[in-house]
């Protein structure tokens, strides 16, 4: 070991103390090593951390405990769908493995690029690996069908480490379905996808934590040539929590659309975080992120697009979030960044946070609807576009939202 | 059935609060149908607003009741649940929302409070097809969001889709001919004399006279700085067309 394991996180917490322990329990293993060192250059984020500013997760993560509220209910587990679980005590694959998929459990860890701009999946890489778990967890996409697969993170349990890597193969298709239900004090998801030429994720993510809990949920896509993701995120946050989205384009033809909507109640703190970097010619990204925040919720949303002057030629891309502060007391912080260094591109973006439109709000109430009722109609349209490309999780991620919203 | 009582309202706030109603009195009747005119800024579309509680509007004097009932008292829901219905002048475009999903909550939330059981999808779906057919409107159109998109006429239509639909007892058509051409005007004038009732009460706010050839008043009444200054019957509005509010304004004085 290079650096003395006190010596690796500066006037660590007691969380990270009990991380350090965590680690130093594991089978050595030189990449583990490597991944816990780049978690340990930030320790566990917080404010001064400017990719963390408002997202203060040394703050929020005391003691490593059982978390006070159980897992939330999943409302995306449907229909006999293969589901794996990823739980505090490792995983627990489907009886039967949908056709095109393979699970590759490895027994070394394996490498994860960008480790040190994502400190929480450096994190989930470099614990996995406890008692029934594999180092890593990977998973091949293959064939002319779409593999469809659920993947539920949950259940009780001091800290739930989890991270899987999927790699699809050229032209294969993979519709996932995940929910981050929480059950643990702290949870950090670290899920990789590349995208061989051709291939096609479709990626919809539920998130709902505890009041106690933080969650950090980091995903890294790379996509070949002519890859295309569709991802829709819908979330409703935890004492504090991140869902950070890293995609590359890598080579030309490259397609993403990157949806997401959050509603953050008393209490609670979503943060949408994402980076694309435009690293091919002519490549499309397409974001539209919706919030809706009441008194004592806060929401978060850094999105950064980067387009290199050499290979972001023609780069074609969009950035929208539109937050609505439905009451007094609620917060927002958004960062939109575009650093754009190619001159031959598209790339538009907005930023809007406000509030209901009196207007509108009268106009129902003139025809009878309630104050309560108008305002989570009104609100229900505003995010519906984020989640208009969720395909068959449409309209259960539209019930979970209409169901928060006729709550608060 | 709506009797205004010396009204008197502001709209603003603090030191920039106007005076727009000042001291209005006025009596509908079940089962008639009275017009307002008046020339710009005479306080018609604030009236329409007070009497349906739009947010800005305070009333300072005087009182309205629909029934007996003191609707100033009451939420803006809680007065459209009471049978108060206004066609608004410029109507809110609702994106997201459609047409069918808005105006079947509406009509559920009323009935709701009104302790009266929801409508069956069946049931609203008929109606529904049978008021569109009467207005010229377009099935289409009834399942895109609330007014995103639709012309003038097609707003003023909708306006009157939603009536019609809701079978209020009490109606405020502000301003409902603005807008709309000689077919169009016709139309919207036969889907609110089908509405004639003899329980039923209505207040028709115009500019023009025009409308009330096509929406015969039991009643014309002349406002200006925030009173009526004259009531008269259906010949008065055609003396105003021929004479223009002046001459009416001089002699009120």
């Amino acid at each position: 070991m290079s650096i003395a394991l006190k010596d690796l996180i500066r006037n660590p917490s007691v969380a990270e103390l009990e991380l350090v322990a965590r680690y130093a329990a594991l089978k050595a293993d030189p990449r583990r090593e490597r991944l816990f060192e780049a978690f340990a250059l930030t320790g566990l984020p917080h404010r001064r951390n400017e990719e963390w500013r408002w997202s203060d997760f040394k703050a929020a993560v005391g003691a490593l405990e059982a978390s006070a509220t159980p897992p939330a209910q999943d409302p995306l587990a449907s229909d006999g769908v293969a589901t794996l679980k990823l739980t505090p005590q490792g995983y627990v694959a489907p009886v039967s493995l949908p056709p095109g998929l393979r699970l590759l459990p490895k027994d070394d860890v394996q490498a994860m690029s960008g480790a040190e701009d994502a400190p929480l999946g450096a994190l989930a890489a470099a614990l996995s690996g406890a008692k029934n778990a594999p180092a890593t967890l990977m998973a091949e996409v293959t064939g002319e069908t779409p593999v469809r697969l659920h993947m539920v993170f949950s259940g009780p349990g001091a800290i739930n480490a989890a991270r899987i890597v999927f790699l699809v193969r050229p032209g294969a298709e993979l519709q996932v379905s995940e929910s981050h239900l929480g059950g643990a004090a702290f949870s950090t998801a670290l899920i990789e996808y590349t995208l061989q030429p051709g291939a096609r994720l479709d990626r919809v993510v539920y998130q709902r934590g505890g009041k106690g809990e933080a969650q950090a949920i980091t995903a890294l896509i790379h996509q070949e040539a002519d890859a295309e993701t569709k991802q829709t995120v819908l979330a409703f946050g935890a004492r504090v929590s991140r869902i950070e989205t890293r995609l590359v384009h890598h080579e030309t033809g490259s397609r993403a659309t990157l949806n997401a909507a959050y509603l953050a109640g008393d209490g609670y703190h979503v943060d949408f975080t994402s980076h694309v970097r435009h690293g091919a010619r002519a490549c499309v990204t397409r974001q539209v992120t919706k919030g809706a925040v009441v008194d004592g919720g806060r929401g978060v949303f850094q999105g950064k697009f980067h387009v290199p002057r050499n290979t972001g030629q023609q780069t074609d891309a969009s950035m929208q979030h539109n937050a609505l502060l439905l009451e007094d007391g609620a917060e927002v912080f958004a960062k939109p960044e575009l650093e754009i260094l190619a001159d031959d591109v598209q790339c538009a973006h907005g930023n809007t946070s406000g509030q209901l439109d009196a207007a509108q709000l009268f106009y129902l109430r003139q025809r009878g609807i309630p104050l309560v009722q108008a305002r989570a109609l009104l609100t229900e349209a505003f995010i519906a576009q984020a989640l208009e490309e969720a395909g068959v999780h449409d309209e259960a991620l539209r019930a979970q939202a209409q169901a928060w919203l006729s709550e608060v | 059935m709506l009797k205004i009582e010396n009204l008197s309202a502001t709209v603003g706030e603090g030191e920039a609060a106007k005076t727009i109603i000042n001291g209005l009195s006025l009596k509908v009747p079940a089962g008639e149908v009275h017009a307002i005119m008046g020339p710009n800024g005479a306080g018609k579309s604030t009236l329409s607003y007070v009497l349906t509680g739009r947010e800005g509007y305070e009333v300072t004097g005087g009182g309205a009741t629909l029934d007996g009932a003191d609707i100033l008292a009451m939420d803006p829901e809680e007065r459209a649940a009471a049978g108060l219905f206004l066609s608004f002048q410029y109507p809110v475009e609702i994106p997201g929302v459609p047409v069918m999903t808005f105006v079947r909550t509406a009509m559920n939330a009323q009935r709701k409070k009104r302790g009266e059981p929801e409508i069956s999808a069946p049931d609203y779906l008929k109606k529904s097809r049978d008021v569109a057919k009467m207005l010229n409107l377009d099935a289409d159109m009834l399942k895109r969001p609330v007014n995103v998109g639709f012309s003038g006429g097609e707003k003023k239509r909708l306006e009157i889709y939603q009536m019609m639909m809701l079978e209020p007892r009490f109606m405020v058509l502000d301003e409902t001919d603005s807008g709309l051409d000689i077919d169009a005007l016709r139309t919207v004038a036969d889907g609110v004399n089908a509405l004639r009732a003899p329980e039923r009460g209505m207040l028709v706010i115009t500019h023009y006279q025009r409308l009330l050839d096509h929406i015969k008043p039991d009643k014309v009444h002349v406002l200006a700085k925030g009173r009526i200054i004259k009531t008269g019957g259906p010949e008065l509005a055609h003396r105003l067309e021929k004479e223009g509010y002046d001459g009416v304004l001089a002699e009120a004085v």
